[in-house]
């Protein structure tokens, strides 16, 4: 089911990225798929999500939907026109559109910059504010995304791994995006820090009316923070559905399997199921049929010579099998979290409580800025 | 359910009361950490980063060199060795022996310019009286048993012919050739897939099952606790903050970092709101407060949190939890009427 044009922010058509790979000694140039004839359409203003295991082309999908890689085939379409075809100068004056968050906090962020230089630099290029103005954005932005003004004439280096995750957040946003997509934003960061991001991601996709395009492995980081879901195994997607159908009955074989394995944390809870043996085939030489037919439980003859077409099926889902409709009668994948106990809900209730009445945000930089203080004071 | 409540049953590793401190640090970088594991029990240490999780386990292995990690307090008893007085001599003749360890990345544990049979005989011929050929044909049966398929065609392997899942499992391979009565595993499955983790874990217990090993399970993900724990063992800046069997944790989590860290991570459940936060990061060893370590960042710290360092208290059965206020409901009734009354 296609969403109206006016709702659709970015669309790909049969995108497919292939990369060179020499093989071989004398370089025999061989070529990986890494994403194959991908169509999807992407809703203004929308949380989607991208979930799937290493390998599964899920990074390499991210950037060709901002154009970060040019696809090799197919076309993406940016607010109705093709990107794929676009010059350099033209791509660079939509660069101010479209960002994007990258995973790993270290080294995404130029050392020799300082914070307020790093996110100054897309107002220089894509904005004509003054120097002064720009100053003042950037403290602006420091404070949105939970940092102190100060902290502009700083080195990352002198941040922890959650807050240069911040900065590279606010370095984002100084251009004005519509567009954020986020390479798993908060994979690389504590749980507690995690927490703080996801919140601070949702609060700023709120007021600065982005749509956000997560890559994630975590599955119940995607459920938290998603509208909708794509689920990619080994180039292709397998399935999309809006969150909480996917979650409570998924209909493909691997998004069934994803979700069984799912650890669940609760002890009550033990169901953790390996129905999922072996690894990912290579990309090099995808199996044919369906691609994931050599680990499919349910394959049959048909699913290894034929493939099956992602096709609509019922309440805005799209899934790519030839079995699902029977597969889906004893679905098995759906995850329940049994619930907590009483004694465990009141103590969340009041740690939530009492940490939302010390004004959470302020709380967590002062002592950021106290702990910050202090080392830069004995550096 | 756990064994260390049963009298009958006698732990085979009783960690007291270790303190280790690095050299030139201000503070102690573990400090006043007990547990036991019995045989076939799985013991989780769980913490973020810096919770000093892995230094415990680097330091019963013994691979913490005395010069850099000074013990200042506590034992480690290993049947009637204490594993922190052993000359590095004994100590190596335990280590992958009798007490062996994994670690999070599988490839840069194994040895890349050794092919994989040769890396897990080497363990074997390390420490029984056995042929080269007796130890490759052990290496066999443990790749066999770690569920490697066409094992034998992948004895002359090298790592980097393997996938991450595989190479866990090599090591997992060699760390139980010698039926070791204890097993660390510090983050096994982190750098893995979700599918495979589940593998690895089911090997993991199925294996454990058979041979009785104690496993001491070292990871920040509380769904893998809740999966594979016995017993749970929480650890923040160095401090064990609360220790219990799996499902009292869970049910009735005391220290106010226990319920931060639950709290904090999101439900695959629907969702229920704005995730709860822990305020601030983990303070760095030269900047530990001192008293309870988690004062800084704990919305219900007191003025004496600051000051006098709670104990392990006894909160339940075998359930303890280091906190002045626990529990804390009783101790901040006030909101607890207002919640209700909201």
């Amino acid at each position: 089911m296609r969403l109206p044009t006016r709702d659709r922010i970015i669309e790909t058509r049969s995108a497919t990225k292939r990369f060179a790979s020499s093989k071989g000694l004398f370089g025999r140039s061989v070529s990986v798929g890494a994403v194959n004839e991908v169509s999807l359409d992407i809703r203004r203003g929308e949380t989607f999500s991208i979930v799937g295991e290493s390998g599964c082309g899920k990074s390499t999908l991210a950037r060709l939907l901002v154009r970060l890689l040019p696809a090799s085939e197919g076309a993406v379409l940016y607010e109705g026109n093709d990107i794929s075809s676009l010059s350099e100068p033209e791509m660079r004056r939509l660069r101010k559109d479209l960002q994007f968050v990258f995973q790993d906090p270290f080294s995404s962020l130029n050392p020799r910059m300082t914070v307020g230089a790093l996110i100054e630099e897309p107002m220089k290029v894509h904005t004509s504010l003054s120097r002064k103005e720009r100053r003042l954005k950037v403290a602006d932005l420091l404070k949105k995304v939970g940092l102190r003004a100060a902290f502009a004439n700083r080195y990352p280096h002198e941040f922890s791994g959650g807050q240069r995750q911040r900065i590279g957040i606010a370095r984002a946003l100084a251009s004005g995006p519509k567009v954020i997509v986020g390479d798993e934003p908060v994979s690389a960061l504590d749980v507690s820090v995690q927490a703080q991001v996801i919140n601070l991601l949702e609060d700023l996709k709120a007021e600065f009316d982005l749509t956000l395009i997560l890559i994630a492995h975590d599955l119940a980081v995607i459920r938290h923070m998603s509208d909708r879901i794509a689920v990619m195994y080994l180039g292709e997607i397998v399935e999309l559905a809006p969150n909480d159908p996917l979650y409570d009955k998924p209909l493909h074989p691997y998004t069934q399997a994803l979700m069984r394995a799912i650890p669940i944390a609760s002890p009550h809870g033990r169901s953790m199921d390996v129905s999922l043996t072996g690894d990912v085939p290579s990309p090099l030489a995808p199996p044919s049929g369906c691609r994931f037919h050599p680990r499919c439980p349910h394959a049959t003859s048909l699913c290894g010579t034929e493939k099956p077409a992602l096709t609509d099926v019922a309440n805005a889902r799209m899934v790519a099998c030839h079995h699902w409709e029977k597969i889906a009668e004893n679905s098995q994948g759906s995850v329940r979290e049994p619930p907590r106990s009483e004694n465990a809900e009141k103590r969340f209730a009041l740690f939530r409580e009492i940490s939302q009445r010390q004004e959470p945000v302020t709380a967590a930089t002062e002592t950021q800025i106290k702990l910050s203080e202090r080392s830069h004071n004995n550096a | 359910m756990s064994k260390v409540t049963d009298p009958n049953v006698t732990p085979v590793l009783i960690v007291e009361n270790l303190a280790l401190r690095f050299k030139g640090a201000p503070a102690n970088i573990i400090d006043g950490i007990s547990f036991a594991v019995c045989p076939g029990e799985t013991l989780c240490i769980v913490g973020e980063s810096g919770c000093g999780k892995s230094v415990t386990a680097l330091s019963l292995m013994g691979l913490l060199p005395r010069s850099v990690a000074q013990v200042m307090s506590g034992t480690a008893m290993f049947g009637d060795r204490d594993l922190l007085e052993l000359s590095q001599r004994a100590m190596a003749d335990l280590r992958g022996n009798t007490i062996s360890m994994i670690f999070q990345e599988p490839m840069t544990s194994l040895n890349p310019s050794y092919r994989i049979g040769d890396q897990i005989a080497e363990v074997v011929l390390r420490h029984k009286h056995v042929t080269r050929a007796e130890a490759r044909q052990r290496a066999l049966q443990m790749l066999d048993r770690v569920k490697i398929p066409a094992a034998s065609s992948r004895l002359d392997d090298y790592p980097h012919e393997l996938s991450g899942g595989m190479r866990q499992r090599v090591m997992i391979a060699m760390a139980l050739a010698n039926d070791p009565a204890v097993l660390i595993a510090d983050e096994p499955t982190t750098a893995l897939d979700v599918t495979i983790q589940a593998q690895i874990i089911d090997l993991v217990e199925e294996l454990q099952k058979e041979t009785g090993t104690a496993l001491v399970m070292i990871t920040h993900d509380l769904g893998v606790v809740a999966e594979i724990a016995d017993r749970v063992c929480v650890m923040y800046a160095g401090h064990m903050v609360e220790d219990g069997p799996v499902a009292s944790i869970f049910d009735d989590p005391q220290h106010p970092y226990t319920i931060g860290l639950m709290s904090s991570v999101p439900s695959v459940g629907p969702r229920s709101g704005r995730l709860a936060t822990i305020g601030g990061m983990v303070p760095a060893i030269d900047q530990m407060p001192s008293g309870c370590r988690f004062t800084p960042r704990c919305p219900f710290a007191q003025a004496n949190c600051e000051i006098s360092t709670p104990p392990l208290d006894e909160l339940g059965p075998s359930h303890r939890a280091a906190c002045h206020y626990a529990p804390l409901e009783t101790m901040f009734p006030e909101t607890v009427l207002q919640e209700a009354g909201s």
